[in-house]
């Protein structure tokens, strides 16, 4: 049985709870700051906030940097914009007819509950080290929740609507179209919401493991040369990443909120 | 299932009660994944593609036997699950503590909003290596990714499970002279006890991920570190043993924690 | 005992553009052992009315006291039953009933005693282990009254208890009601929109209206107990219908217009 995913949405903070986390996270800056000043904490193995800053300024001035965000940005879309197109593509097909949904079913219900981690040693080898490798995992990881909601969404359409469109002579083609697509839209969208941070977790998942470049791969290479202050650059830029993934989420669903009504 | 099938066409079937429609789901199913086994099996049996790029079924079943009666399966197995369990009670504990306590002091969660946030939206597995080189290359940091992939969920779950806790339930208990303590011993805790439950088994699949990769990252024992063994030697039997293993794990955990929500919670899975 | 008085009693929301006036100068004497009924259309505050007995909100004037005694916070003096059972889907129907009485910090032997001997008053003994969720809408609601009268209360306050159930069983759960009240002759008031109810109930029943609620007539039910449920074709029941429908009629065309609701703090001009 294919059952939609829900997110939790996060709402817009409010003034008090945006000074106050505003505070939180600078005393807890400061806290990691003087514990590493006062040698409480290793600064060279735990780093502290003024040598990430440090690092943050050196690494921007060299521009490798942005170098390995364009390789991730690349990755990533390429990754997501195959699962979007594979997704809702197959996701339509299985939610209009029922036979290719039962056969179908299994494999999807597989990928989704195995952890697909574990075969990229397996598409290493099937597509060879870097780009193709990272994209078929950020691929993977992220399809399944678009298909599970494109289904979801296309067998929860009102029959009128199918109807309607059909008894103004419309093609089965107008029918998708005109129909089904929007009526299925919110959970494709709520769908593809969950498929975004699997997709960033896939790229950075594939470039640590099978890549020369990109931002996983930059945070192995800081890493294993335990250049600790350094492994924070490209961290914090995915934690922005996500951030910012989740901001576009937020507001591409309020965006249908206020259209539906 | 939904009326809209009736006005679709092509490759439709009659609608059928929906008991002869799970067993359509079930047989159609089943003959795809036979279909499916017997083609690989044909495929990488017969080295139409090479075996040790994709195996097939038989070899892989038989990989399974060979490498669970040598034991290799059980003893990294069992390191897995120590580092599991290390990290994932620490979890529900802390999960479950600092999500009553965010909940119910909002200033408290305002101030820890941001660290939050940020943990929830950003990719886990990006935090291996600076959990490697925090705690080593031992167990303790693959406890820590398990902690640390799991608490999330858990906290989250238990601040909205405690936010929607019905207002009726709060008011059943003012009525009859609550203070303050008892509306939350008495209404609130048990009320949010199953979003809380759902949390915990999100966090499963998320704990499995990062401790298979920080396995997989560096270690010296643990499936992970098998799966990494094996593929450097290019043995596809052994890793779709692996990952079978390693979904089994994830699926009994997940089937237990289900069947302890319809226990402890039988009303919640009513509409 | 069971007398209540109300005085004066008013309460207002703050809004955004003034001061809403839910109710307005209430006064209201219920004797012990007597059944009143509230009935007005809704959005009267009838409901609010029991909340404020109940203290769950607090008057922004006038004063509720219980046998002379004012009441400042919830208690197990006056029990509430909700129209949505506000039962707790976790409690078995035996904990559920107990849950006043454990609040009250009742020994748990003694508690299940006496939740036991209440829900055979309701006539549901076979179910005390079952959950809400596996009973009917009546059998929910049973549990309910049995959960009130359990912590013996003075007073019983019924908040449109049978709103949500089918117009058959809320005709029998009345009946039942009135046998189990006639037991106990404890003091009631019941709130409900359905005029039939109201007079086969009670002894006295008040009529309200709405935006804001006052009481407009106050109407002493004369009928014989105890009722038959035919007692419906009776004229004399059918000249209280009657009568309050009229009183009624005025009120319910009034809040189905396009009446605003009545705004206080007009005349200091906050109203826009």
């Amino acid at each position: 049985m294919i059952k939609p995913i829900a997110t939790n949405t996060i709402e817009p903070p409010r003034r008090e709870e945006l000074i106050l986390g505003i505070l939180g996270t600078l005393a807890f800056l400061l806290v990691w700051e003087i514990a590493s000043r006062f040698d409480l904490i290793n600064p060279v193995v735990v780093s502290n906030p003024s040598r990430i800053a440090a690092a943050f300024v050196a690494q921007l001035q060299s521009g490798e940097i942005f170098n390995d965000l364009g390789v991730s940005l690349i990755e990533f879309a390429a990754g997501f914009g195959l699962s979007l197109v594979v997704g809702i593509g197959l996701g339509i097909a299985m939610g209009l007819n029922r036979l290719t949904e039962y056969a179908i079913d299994p494999f999807v219900w597989f990928l989704y509950s195995s952890p697909l981690i574990a075969f990229y040693p397996l598409i290493v080898v099937w597509l060879g080290f870097g780009f193709a490798t990272v994209v078929a995992i950020t691929f993977l990881l992220s399809f399944v929740s678009v298909v599970v909601n494109t289904v979801a969404g296309v067998q929860g359409v009102d029959p009128q609507l199918v109807r309607a469109v059909r008894a103004f002579g419309g093609t089965r083609l107008d029918v998708i179209r005109k129909a089904i697509l929007p009526a299925a839209l919110p959970l494709i969208i709520a769908g593809m919401r969950i498929g975004l941070g699997r997709a960033l977790h896939g790229v950075v998942l594939g470039e640590m493991f099978s890549s020369n470049a990109g931002l996983g791969y930059r945070i192995t290479f800081h890493a294993a040369h335990l250049r600790t202050a350094d492994v924070f650059v490209p961290l914090t830029i995915l934690v922005v990443i996500g951030l910012l993934i989740n901001a576009l989420g937020n507001a591409l669903e309020a965006r249908l909120q206020a259209w539906r009504v | 299932m939904s009326v809209a099938a009736q006005a679709r066409s092509g490759g439709e079937l009659p609608l059928a009660s929906p008991a002869r429609q799970r067993s359509a789901r079930a047989v159609v199913g089943s003959i795809a994944v036979a279909l499916f086994l017997v083609a690989w099996q044909i495929v990488g049996g017969n080295e139409i593609i090479r075996s040790d790029l994709i195996s097939y079924p038989s070899e892989v079943a038989s990989t399974l036997v060979q490498m669970t009666a040598s034991g290799e399966i059980g003893s990294n197995l069992q390191v897995s699950l120590q580092e599991f369990i290390q990290g994932f009670v620490p979890a529900i504990v802390i999960g479950i503590g600092a999500g009553i306590a965010f909940a119910l002091i909002p200033r408290l969660h305002y101030l820890f909003e941001p660290l939050i946030v940020a943990l929830n939206t950003s990719p886990i597995i990006a935090f291996v290596p600076i959990v490697v080189v925090w705690f080593g290359v031992g167990t303790q940091s693959k406890a820590i990714m398990v902690f640390l992939a799991a608490v999330i969920p858990i906290l989250i779950n238990t601040m909205t499970g405690i936010g929607q806790v019905h207002e009726s339930w709060i008011r059943a208990c003012r009525a009859f002279g609550a203070n303050r303590r008892q509306v939350i011993a008495k209404a609130i805790l048990p009320g949010a006890l199953p979003p809380v439950m759902v949390g915990i088994r999100l966090a499963v699949g998320r704990a499995i991920v990062g401790l298979i990769a920080a396995e997989m990252y560096v270690s010296v024992r643990g499936i992970g570190r098998l799966i990494q063994v094996y593929s450097t030697s290019e043995r596809a039997a052994e890793i779709f043993v692996l990952v079978a293993v390693v979904a089994t794990f994830g699926f009994v955990l997940v089937t237990v924690l289900r069947r302890l929500e319809g226990a402890i919670a039988p009303w919640s899975l009513e509409p | 005992m069971g007398a209540l008085t109300l005085d004066h009693l008013s309460l207002a929301y703050a809004r955004r553009d003034g001061a809403l006036l839910a109710l307005a100068d209430v006064d209201l004497r219920v004797k012990d052992g007597e059944f009143v009924t509230i009935v007005g259309p809704s959005g009267c505050g009838k409901s609010t009315l029991l909340m404020l007995i109940a203290a769950l909100l607090k008057p922004s004037s006038g004063s509720v006291r219980l046998d002379g005694a004012p009441v400042t916070a919830p208690g197990p003096d006056r029990a509430l039953v909700f129209q949505d059972f506000a039962l707790l889907p976790w409690r078995t129907v035996l904990a559920n009933v107990a849950l006043g009485l454990e609040l009250k910090g009742v020994p748990a032997q003694k508690r299940t005693e006496i939740a036991r001997r209440h829900i055979a008053m309701v006539g549901l003994g076979a179910f005390e282990r079952s959950y809400p969720h596996q009973l009917s809408g009546g059998m929910r609601q049973r549990v309910g009254i049995a959960r009130a009268l359990a912590v013996e209360p003075q007073v019983l306050l019924m908040d449109e208890p049978f709103g949500a159930l089918d117009a058959q069983i809320r005709q029998v759960m009345g009946s039942e009601l009135l046998r189990i009240w006639e037991r106990g002759r404890k003091t009631i008031l019941f709130v409900t929109h359905d005029i039939d109810e109201a007079i086969y109930l009670a002894d006295r029943t008040i009529v309200m209206s709405a935006s804001p609620g006052r009481i407009i007539a106050d109407i002493a039910i004369t009928l014989p107990r105890p009722r038959p449920l035919d007692i419906r074709n009776d004229p004399a029941f059918a000249a209280y219908r009657q009568r309050i429908w009229d009183l009624l009629e005025r009120e319910v065309l009034a809040s189905n217009s396009w009446g605003q609701p009545a705004a206080i703090g007009a005349a200091s001009g906050a109203v826009a």
